[in-house]
């Protein structure tokens, strides 16, 4: 979830309008899909979280402003945005075609920028670069002090050591291969380069390195400081559209504050674009779609205000979308904005009229039934996670190759595979408890997974543990006929080799030709294992199967 | 008084006449043949029924110590050489061979004995040990030295003269006997106890137990079946029980089968394509940010996804169907098949709508255990539970959508204090929140929701509106369960579970 704080009296001016903070937080979850995670009375500092991570225009108080103004009505439809023809080219070499195809750039002028405004700057850059631009891999923006740009820039690609420049917060130049190494940037953001050969450059006609993208900025032109007026915008990308959102986003919040925007010229020589780009797009929604999904009929002089207060232009049910956004994709989208800008508050709920049968699956009903028995036998019942580790499935049980479902991407060791059978949570249960009264009896019902080849097959299954000095063979086996009689289910026993049982006391459960489980004494050296000093009785049967035979 | 001495237990019959006699706990335990603790437990029930008064004080007391604790069981080293000897006089070495002695404790043995005068000694070839009168005498009237032994603990203030003279002798040999102070109990009768202490009735024989034999040969007419102390605590029993966040959820599923929701399920090893891809989430989107998936190590793909699906959704994604523009992106078939473990429950979701089986009008839900890559802490499990479904019919919308969340306001949380909010799914248009005031909780975010987006519903052919749903009982569960760390749901602790209350 995206997370910003700004100024909140820098929000109150943007929004030309006082408004206490907790209204501010209502109003917040009401039109943004966000709120207010802190406010720091003393320094004026208000934290806000999103909800929605498909609207990166939001991620700055610019953004939450404008959308304010128009919750407000101080502004309705798109805000202007004008933009000057700027003189500056950037050449684009047939090159980075290969690594990171697209550029967009403008370049803004007016005041100097304070320490505050840089912050939120980086605070919006960075948003934009992790979240929507996927850890800079898809979009990737860089601000530099415009002074010391000789144009044209030229976005090509040389190779790892090829040239040298000082990177931001580094004194000794480096060649890409080295700051890939050595750079922390280099070292966080370096897998996106992996496997290319040739790295993305920005260059300027004096051969001064603005930027290895999307790794850093050169220390030289690519640092920008307080009081700087004039500067340079560039974003770099695999996403020709994202990359022109991003532009657009920075633009419109830098125009909000009163920067006025100059266009660059991108020159991939076959194809010449003017950035900032704006879309202009279009989409002809209708007034029964509004009733269809919203259950709402509402007056088009309605729909019409609605949607300019949503920061949308409305004319005969065509609507034009602002150059910042970006997640529209289908009517539907419209109409939400319609639907939250009417108040989600204000719309009446209705009550569901169609008549339906309810029911559990036919597995949970029989698993309950397996539960119900299990209890009436004096069980307690365990409740575990799915995911264990080798050595409980495995080691412990001194069993090896019962299916086990690994994880590539390991969090923790204690869960790093799926459980392929319930007998070891058992005994996990009984080790924890060795200093609780005997006897013990517990069982778990629940999902098992195997690997079988190429397939992974689920199944429930229950497991049931004895406990105590004398527990034995038939104790647990008198469970079983409890268990197998219920279901009438006729059984026979093979004796098991499996290494979980003492030698001679444990078997497969056969029925119908089919496995359908285990049941035996657990070894000492398993208890051992386990570290338990009192003898271990276990059967478990795989329901799933059961539940096929019986039907 | 009749009716005291019928509610009698045998302990307490047999205690309360010796209390006549004797007052001090030891003295008890010993002339009465039970065991200490038979003693404590019917001195304890006397006490509750007023017919004793207990006092308790510190005294000082002699009593065994490691080495005292063995010549109790085998007898004093002296008094086995005695014994040995007074049979027909012996050698040393004869001495130690019949008695097992060390040659240390024969000559400490030979000492004490001699100083006593209890054995001569005959000079021979080898030097022979002979039982004097004064010997056999000592032995007959049971060794004092042993006789202290046995009965040890003593209280020190109480000791006869012989034995004073026996703690002095064992005193100074080693670790025999130690003094310490000992919490002495001493029993008294009360009037009350002392008019039943003497009573006959006491001696007359009652019936613990009814037998089957008495109630075949009819004995049960004659028998005096005795009455119990009915408030006496009992040992513990363990029975079988349900898990009671297992029972919760039960109780759950229950209540949407009751609602006339029909209950789905899933396999927890899903493709992308299930879990994410036919929800019309991009293949590389913020979106999936909040996903962060398990993924398996072997197999890595799924050989089973429906081809002809796969294809209508990779063009939704890439060139957008029903209106829509799609996500402009190359959809990559091979990632839509990589195995995951599931992020949530409405991978589900698309496997009913697009199935044969799928009823419209349908109202359909799961509970089911899902998994996210995420740091494990008292508020985030590796396993996890999620609560979901959706609603297909003719002409839903936003309304029906608010009226479901209003429904479960009132089911789940017992409230009509509700607030929806906008809120954002990747896969529905629009979203909504609802936020429920919970009588003791507060208001807690209850549910997410929202309409399926037009461009996963239509490669999955369904063209009525399905509102989904997804129901976050965690604080509810934890509240009804009295617990702080979410790691507790899975609770493996014994005594917690068998202790939890069936509610």
């Amino acid at each position: 979830m995206p997370a910003i704080s700004f100024s909140y009296k820098d929000f109150q001016d943007l929004l030309g309008k006082k408004l206490p903070v907790s209204e501010f937080g209502e109003l917040l979850t009401l039109y943004a899909k966000g709120e207010v995670d802190g406010y720091d009375k003393k320094t004026g500092e208000v934290k806000v979280d999103f909800d929605d991570t498909n609207l990166p225009y939001l991620w700055s108080v610019e953004g939450l402003a404008r959308l304010f103004r128009g919750v407000f009505k101080t502004h309705l439809g798109i805000p202007e945005l004008k933009i000057n023809r700027g003189n500056y080219r950037i050449v684009v070499d047939p090159s980075v075609k290969k690594v990171r195809p697209f550029i967009s750039s403008f370049v803004f002028k007016g005041k100097p920028i304070t320490g505050y405004f840089l912050k939120q700057l980086i605070q919006l850059q960075e948003k934009l670069d992790e979240s929507y631009g996927r850890k800079r891999k898809k979009v990737s923006i860089g601000l530099y002090s415009y002074k010391r740009i000789n144009f044209p820039i030229h976005y090509t690609t040389k190779a790892p050591d090829e040239i040298k420049f000082v990177p931001l917060e580094f004194s000794k130049a480096l060649t890409p291969a080295e700051i890939l190494e050595q750079h922390p940037k280099g070292r966080e953001y370096g897998g996106i380069l992996k496997g290319v050969n040739r790295y993305p450059i920005l260059i300027d006609n004096k051969k001064n390195v603005l930027s290895l993208p999307p790794i850093i900025n050169s220390n030289f032109t690519g640092k920008v400081e307080t009081g700087d007026t004039d500067l340079l915008f560039e974003v770099t990308g695999t996403d020709e559209k994202a990359i022109y959102l991003a532009t657009n986003i920075f633009a419109q919040a830098l125009y909000d504050r009163g920067y006025k925007i100059y266009s660059v010229n991108i020159d991939y020589g076959s194809k010449k674009v003017r950035t900032p780009y704006i879309f202009n797009e279009k989409i002809r929604i209708n007034r029964d779609q509004i009733k269809q999904l919203t259950g709402l009929d509402i007056k088009t002089s309605d729909v019409k205000q609605l949607l300019m207060k949503a920061g949308y232009e409305f004319k005969n049910y065509v609507v034009s979308i602002p150059p910042y956004r970006a997640d529209i994709l289908h009517q539907f989208d419209i109409i939400e904005d319609i639907a939250i800008m009417y108040g989600f508050d204000n719309i009446e709920s209705a009550p569901l009229e169609s008549y339906t049968i309810g029911s559990a699956t036919e597995m949970n009903r029989f698993a309950d039934k397996a539960r119900e028995i299990a209890i009436g036998l004096g069980f307690q019942e365990i409740l575990s996670p799915i995911l264990s580790n080798k050595v409980v499935m495995e080691e412990k049980m001194e069993t090896f190759g019962t299916g086990l479902v690994e994880i590539e991407n390991i969090m923790s060791d204690t869960f790093s595979v799926i459980r392929s059978w319930l007998t070891p949570v058992m005994m996990e249960v009984l080790s924890k408890n060795k200093h609780r009264d005997f006897p013990q009896r517990v069982f778990e019902q629940g999902l098992v997974n195997i690997r079988k080849g190429n397939r992974i097959v689920g199944m429930e299954v229950l497991a049931l543990a004895i406990s105590h000095t004398k527990t034995d063979f038939t104790e647990i086996k008198q469970c079983l006929d409890a268990v197998m009689g219920s279901f009438g289910v006729n059984y026979s026993l093979e004796a098991s080799d499996l290494k979980a049982f003492i030698d001679g006391r444990g078997a497969k459960i056969k029925a119908y030709g089919k496995e359908i489980g285990i049941i035996g004494e657990i070894s000492p050296k398993v208890l051992v294992n386990w570290e338990l000093e009192m003898p271990v009785s276990v059967l478990e049967i795989d329901l799933t199967e059961i539940k096929n035979i019986i039907s | 008084m009749k009716s005291v001495i019928a509610g009698l237990h045998r302990l307490e019959r047999e205690v309360l006449p010796l209390l006549q006699k004797y007052s001090g706990f030891e003295d008890v335990v010993r002339n009465s043949g039970m065991q200490a603790v038979e003693v404590m437990r019917a001195l304890q029930w006397l006490r509750g029924k007023a017919l004793v008064e207990v006092k308790e004080k510190l005294v000082e007391v002699v009593e065994l110590d490691k080495n005292g604790r063995v010549y109790r069981e085998k007898g004093l080293p002296e008094k086995r050489f005695l014994h040995a000897a007074s049979l027909k006089p012996l050698s040393l070495s004869q001495l130690i061979k019949t008695t097992g002695l060390s040659a240390d404790e024969a000559n400490v043995s030979i000492g004490l004995l001699k100083r006593k005068a209890l054995i001569g000694m005959i000079n021979g070839r080898e030097l022979v040990f002979e039982i004097t009168e004064k010997g056999k005498s000592e032995l007959k009237s049971g060794f004092s030295e042993q006789a202290l032994l046995r009965e040890c603990p003593l209280e020190l203030g109480r000791l006869s003269e012989k034995q004073k003279e026996a703690v002095q002798n064992l005193s100074i040999r080693k670790s025999i006997i130690k003094k310490s102070v000992k919490r002495s109990v001493a029993a008294f009768l009360t009037k009350k106890g002392k008019r039943i202490a003497a009573s006959s009735e006491l001696k007359e024989k009652v019936v613990d137990r009814l037998t089957s034999e008495m109630l075949k040969s009819g004995s049960w007419k004659q028998a005096n079946l005795r009455g119990y102390e009915l408030r006496a605590p009992v040992p513990r029993i363990f029975f079988g029980k349900k898990q009671p966040y297992r029972r919760f959820l039960e109780e759950v599923r229950a209540k949407f089968v009751a609602l006339g929701f029909k209950e789905m399920n899933g396999p927890v090893v899903e493709s992308e394509f299930w879990d994410m891809d036919a929800l019309f989430m991009p293949q590389d989107h913020s979106a999936r940010d909040i996903h962060a998936a398990y993924y398996v190590k072997e197999p890595k793909y799924a050989t089973d996804l429906p081809k002809e699906l796969v294809a209508k959704v990779k063009h939704a994604h890439e060139k957008g169907v029903a209106g829509s523009k799609g996500w402009r992106y190359d959809f990559d078939v091979k990632k839509t098949a990589r195995l995951i473990l599931r992020t949530h429950d409405t991978s589900i979701s698309p496997r009913t709508l697009s199935s044969k089986e799928l009823e419209i009008p349908g109202k359909y839900f799961h509970i089911v255990r899902c998994f996210r890559y995420d740091v494990i802490d008292a508020t985030h499990n590796a396993d996890f539970d999620q609560i979901g479904g959706f609603v297909v019919g003719d002409g839903l919308n936003l309304r029906h959508l608010f009226g479901l969340l209003r429904m479960f306001a009132e089911e789940f949380c017992e409230t009509d204090k509700i607030k929806v909010v906008p809120s954002y799914f990747p896969f529905t248009e629009p979203s909504a929140a609802l936020y429920a005031k919970h009588p003791e909780i507060g208001w807690i975010e209850l549910a997410g929701s929202g309409i399926f987006r037009p461009e996963m519903m239509k490669p999955l052919g369904v063209d009525k509106p399905v509102i989904a749903w997804g129901i976050g009982l965690g604080r509810v569960a934890m509240f009804k369960l009295g617990l702080k760390d979410i790691r507790q749901l899975y609770s493996h602790d014994l005594e917690y579970l068998r202790n939890e209350k069936v509610l």
